[in-house]
């Protein structure tokens, strides 16, 4: 690592100058993540990275250079390059009367020539766009409209990439791992909109740089903090009230962003009929803040935290959880072909149930997961046609699975808990890009991941039933178990012209932490396990290719992608396994391979006041688990055959924008009793197979109204209305299917569906000043 | 207790946004599926007659009474010897030892069943199943915590007891005065000694007597019977899956519905167990102020 260091450092093509700088947003200094930056001249191109830096190092020359970003006007700059020069550019967000006329059409080809396979960039500007349940706009629905991407339960935050488990998508939020990324049961995602740039979905090609989940990448990255201005925006909605303040602080190279949220439903709860209900507390909220400091051009530090909590509580019992984050990041250029980062991490997650303090008898549950990281990324910008990638990680994790306390009304306790998990996850990777061709470019990288689990522990030994048959205890800090491998990622692209490509990828990812769910929509009480003498490592090759084109000008933008995706010691747990509080938990897992394939059709389209995506994904995942459902391979739980999801935008004039989206999907598979037997006036089910059958299809349309204020000269407050109504034909989709007993007629048996939603209207006023 | 704790908390939040979750009954078709030998027999330290009940799986919808399997041989082997049970004259499908014994703890009982041909092809078949004994805790006392909260009231039963050393499965059965309320699978507390394996319990919670429920209510000098069944782990596997399977899907919790796990060999369903029995009394105090 130190001498690739040592390499990117003294390394200098004689010949050549470096062309570099940041590509920020000319409103709020935010820097653009992704921006495209093309050399009209060589055809060569770049994108900012995720602190928006680039670097070229051309030949002395005259030069075109034309930056763009979606959303925004591209600038072209013409350049004489003789030495080393820096370019910082501020791009201006697009009205929608001028947009029709500055927008190049070199500037929408990004998805036709960016390097990438099976990725996504949402910007949070697009994401607004879409009804929501209850307007509360949220990054994870909109992934779940994405192809190849299916929600895993109605309302649910929880999401499944190519046929994966929503544990095997790596959540970061500002490089922090975040474990749990719902509130209130799922209904809603812990990112609040207001303090979010931007988001990027990897789904297949994931990054050297980011290990430890087998499906996906989700990054998400905060606001910086306005360094022009002071600003405030927020929103009053249904359920919510938002407010996020930004602005510089002393000067243009410091600037903060705040960003809080709570929910008040349970301020209607002394509304309600039941008196039981009334005196809940229920609620969650959010808090982001970050601070981000250029010290010089050189040097850049970024703090960003979290913290967000449920709470639903009353006067007996309560039960909480929430996240919390924090990240410190410095951004240091070495040279300016040489950018660093380097990351302090802190992940948090908890949950905590039980009777108030002091209470008799008194009961309470808690449990947790602490991460502690470092990472230190490097990106060499060695030459125009090669860049590459490198750097290390280390994250040490602490999971407290569940501590128990119980004290009846004479003060005499049971205390129980059981062991905490301790674990040291290492990666080292190195990648880069080359521009083999004019037409031809290849991305490759491999990453060097180390497992290993570190005592105090006692690690059980099972047989081949399952039972305990010995144990072993470890001593504090013994390094008592190791796993570690290889995980090579290669992506190719071929350029066919400028309006269409052909890109294929490999790419093998470790997972070396799961969760303990096999519920479909996910608890807050679920928990993180790792790997372990009893439990390997699981592992994902995933292979895939697509052919992207572009249309009238790239407002059409199109692709199919195939993937083919094999894990390997893929887990599943045993029929009605015990999760929760189970000191034999690894004795629950049953082992096996699972298989993914599928295609995915996307056409997004930009097309003068309308816009929007339509995606369709034809998939299947098989589970194949010797010791579940009799060896016979099964459907996953997330299998959906069909997945479409069609997303639509009308700009009906500068005030008023209209919006829609339709979702359609395959049910999940099921699985229905073919027989039934009686025991002590019980009817029980007998079942000929595990998941054999769908629930009826899924399908449901959101609409949204918003009407903005008149916006006139010199008035800084703008204010809209957001009117919008989920599932706007009400349709009862089944959330699950019971089969029931009669209460008065025990022989009596028959099916009952749940649905959780008829038709949501919500009416949400944001504000900006 | 956490499950229906947290799906509470979703109908609250449905409610506190004028929503409440819907159900409805609908009409589908199954799939059938073939005939399996369904047995629940219970051996225990009770001095009785002990009984083992045949029947057969039907379809989904059958919505008359379980088709019950007369005519087998049914036998119960031990230590002591072997015991051929007699089919009740008036009771179709219910075998009965001839006299009344007590299981003792420690022994194995072994359950063969004969001369029945579930899958009619002329040929019988033969399902068998043991179940041994555990030895149980050493039993102390209860007492009763009035306990009061806007959902619900009644007294809760604390248990006082010496959990052996070894890993043990018990089932807390409660009984008002003569009437036995746990009388259904779905109302058995069934428990391992994860939590207190080895050692006193102080006041563990064993069962609680609803206000609402007439059958539940306490009045003052009513008898409360604790009766702890020291079960073995396939009967208690057999309660777990059995309850999950009554109560119900819920996304946010149950896995896959799975077959209720069984121990009777050869394909039959159900369940046969021996256990111990101890029973320990108090009275319910005056009514709370």
């Amino acid at each position: 690592m130190l001498l690739l260091v040592f390499i990117s450092f003294s390394f200098r093509s004689s010949a050549k100058v470096i062309i570099s700088g940041y590509v920020r947003d000319a409103a709020t200094g935010e820097e653009l993540i992704g921006a495209n930056v093309a050399i009209l001249e060589t055809g060569v191109g770049t994108n900012t990275n995720t602190y928006g830096y680039y670097a070229f190092s051309l030949d002395p020359g005259f030069y075109t250079l034309v930056y763009s970003y979606v959303g925004f006007v591209s600038v072209t700059r013409l350049i004489q390059l003789g030495e080393d020069m820096s370019i910082n550019i501020e791009l201006e967000e697009s009205l929608l009367e001028l947009e029709e006329v500055t927008v190049t059409a070199e500037a929408g080809n990004a998805n036709i020539t960016r390097l990438e396979t099976g990725s996504t960039q949402l910007p949070i500007q697009s994401i607004r766009k879409i009804p929501a349940l209850l307007g509360e706009v949220d990054v994870i629905k909109a992934i779940q409209l994405l192809p190849g991407v299916s929600v895993t339960s109605e309302g649910s935050s929880g999401f499944s990439v190519r046929g994966g488990s929503s544990d095997q998508n790596l959540i970061l939020l500002d490089e922090a791992t975040v474990y749990n990324a719902s509130h209130l049961m799922g209904f809603f995602s812990v990112f609040n909109n207001d303090a979010i740039k931007d988001v990027k979905l990897y789904k297949g090609d994931i990054p050297a740089s980011s290990g430890g989940r087998l499906s996906s990448l989700l990054d998400i990255r905060m606001k910086d903090g306005n360094n022009k201005e002071f600003r405030a925006t927020g929103g009053i909605g249904t359920i919510s009230s938002r407010l996020t303040l930004e602005g510089p602080l002393f000067s243009e190279k410091v600037s903060f962003l705040l960003s809080g949220r709570r929910t008040y439903a349970d301020l209607f709860l002394p509304f309600a009929k039941d008196t039981a209900v009334q005196d809940n507390s229920l609620f969650f909220y959010d808090l982001n803040g970050k601070l981000n400091w250029t010290i010089n051009e050189k040097n850049r530090i970024f703090l960003s935290g979290y913290y967000g909590k449920d709470v639903f509580a009353n006067d007996f019992a309560g039960m909480y959880f929430g996240n919390r984050t924090f990240s410190f990041r410095w951004n240091h250029l070495f040279s300016k072909r040489l950018f660093s980062n380097f990351t302090l991490v802190n992940s948090h997650y908890f949950y905590d149930l039980g009777t108030p303090d002091g209470s008799t008898p008194y009961f309470n549950w808690l449990s947790y997961l602490d991460d502690y990281g470092f990472k230190g990324d490097f990106i060499w910008y060695a030459a125009p046609e090669h860049t590459f990638k490198y750097g290390l990680s280390s994250f040490y994790h602490i999971i407290k699975p569940g501590m128990i306390s119980v004290s009846d009304q004479n003060g005499n306790d049971i205390n129980s808990e059981l062991d905490d998990n301790r674990a040291l996850e290492n990666g080292l990777y190195f990648s880069g890009e080359s521009r083999v061709s004019e037409k031809f470019s290849l991305r490759y990288g491999l990453r060097y991941s180390m497992f290993y689990n570190i005592g105090p522990a006692t690690v059980l030994e099972y047989n081949e039933d399952y039972e305990v048959i010995d144990s072993t205890h470890y001593q504090e800090g013994e390094f008592y178990n190791m796993y570690h491998g290889l995980e090579p990622r290669l992506a190719a692209i071929y350029l066919l012209n400028d309006r269409s490509s052909i890109k294929a990828s490999y790419s093998r990812t470790r997972q070396y932490l799961q969760m303990a769910s096999n519920s479909s929509a996910g608890t807050p009480l679920d928990i993180w396990f790792p790997a372990s003498p009893n439990i390997q490592p699981q592992i994902s090759d995933q292979v895939s290719g697509g052919y992207f084109r572009n249309f009238y000008d790239n407002k059409f933008e199109t692709s199919v992608e195939l993937y083919y995706k094999k894990m390997t010691n893929s887990i599943d747990f045993r029929d009605h396994a015990q999760l929760m509080l189970n000191p034999r938990l690894e004795g629950e897992l049953r082992i096996g391979e699972a298989t993914s394939y599928g295609a995915e059709f996307f056409i997004k389209y930009d097309i003068s006041k309308f816009s929007g995506w339509v995606s369709y994904t034809y998939s299947k995942t098989i589970r194949d688990i010797p010791e579940i459902n009799e060896g016979i391979p099964y459907a996953a739980p997330y299998d959906k055959p069909h997945d479409l999801a069609i997303v639509f935008n009308y700009e009906a004039s500068k005030r008023i924008s209209l919006a829609a989206n339709w979702i359609y999907s395959a049910g999940i598979p099921f699985t229905l009793p073919a027989g039934r037997y009686e025991i002590l006036g019980n009817i029980l089910p007998v079942y000929t197979g595990r998941n054999e059958y769908r629930l009826p299809d899924y399908h449901r349309l959101d609409l949204s109204l918003t009407i903005r204020g008149k916006n006139k000269p010199g008035r800084r407050w703008q204010g809209e209305w957001n009117f919008s109504v989920y599932n706007a034909y009400g349709r009862k989709n089944v959330w699950t299917l019971d089969f029931v007993q009669d209460d008065t007629d025990p022989n009596l048996t028959y099916a009952e569906m749940t649905y959780l939603f008829s038709v949501i209207p919500a009416i949400t006023y944001n504000f900006k000043f | 207790m956490k499950g229906k704790y947290i799906t509470y908390g979703m109908i609250l939040f449905l409610v506190a946004i004028g929503l409440e979750s819907c159900t409805e009954i609908v009409e589908i078709e199954l799939d059938s599926t073939y005939r399996r030998l369904v047995v629940y027999g219970e051996i225990t330290s009770d001095s009785v007659h002990h009984q083992v009940e045949l029947s057969s799986s039907s379809d989904y919808f059958l919505n008359e009474p379980a088709p019950k399997v007369s005519g087998a041989l049914v036998e119960l082997e031990f230590d002591k010897g072997l015991i051929t049970l007699e089919e009740n004259d008036t009771l179709p499908g219910v075998y009965l030892t001839p006299d009344a014994f007590r299981g003792v703890p420690g022994e194995t009982y072994r359950l063969n069943i004969s001369h029945v041909d579930m899958d009619e092809d002329g040929e019988d078949e033969f399902y068998h199943a043991e179940s041994t004994i555990p030895g149980g805790l050493l039993l102390d006392s209860i007492n009763l915590t009035y306990f009061k909260t806007p959902f619900t009231s009644g007294y809760q039963v604390l248990m006082y007891a010496l959990d052996p050393p070894s890993r043990e499965w018990y089932n807390f059965k409660l009984w008002k005065n003569s009437d036995l309320l746990a009388d259904t699978l779905i109302k058995y507390l069934v428990q391992s000694d994860d939590f207190f394996n080895g050692i006193y319990i102080f006041g563990l919670p064993v069962g609680f007597l609803s206000d609402e429920d007439p059958r539940e209510a306490l009045l003052e000098g009513d008898t409360v019977t604790l009766e702890l069944n020291s079960i073995d782990q396939n009967y208690y596997n057999f309660v777990v899956d059995a309850q999950l399977e009554i109560s119900g899907n819920n996304p946010l919790f149950s896995g896959p519905p799975a077959n209720v796990r069984s121990n009777i060999k050869e394909g039959g369903q159900g369940v046969f167990t021996a256990f111990s029995i101890q029973r320990i009394s108090c009275l319910a105090p005056p009514p709370p102020q």
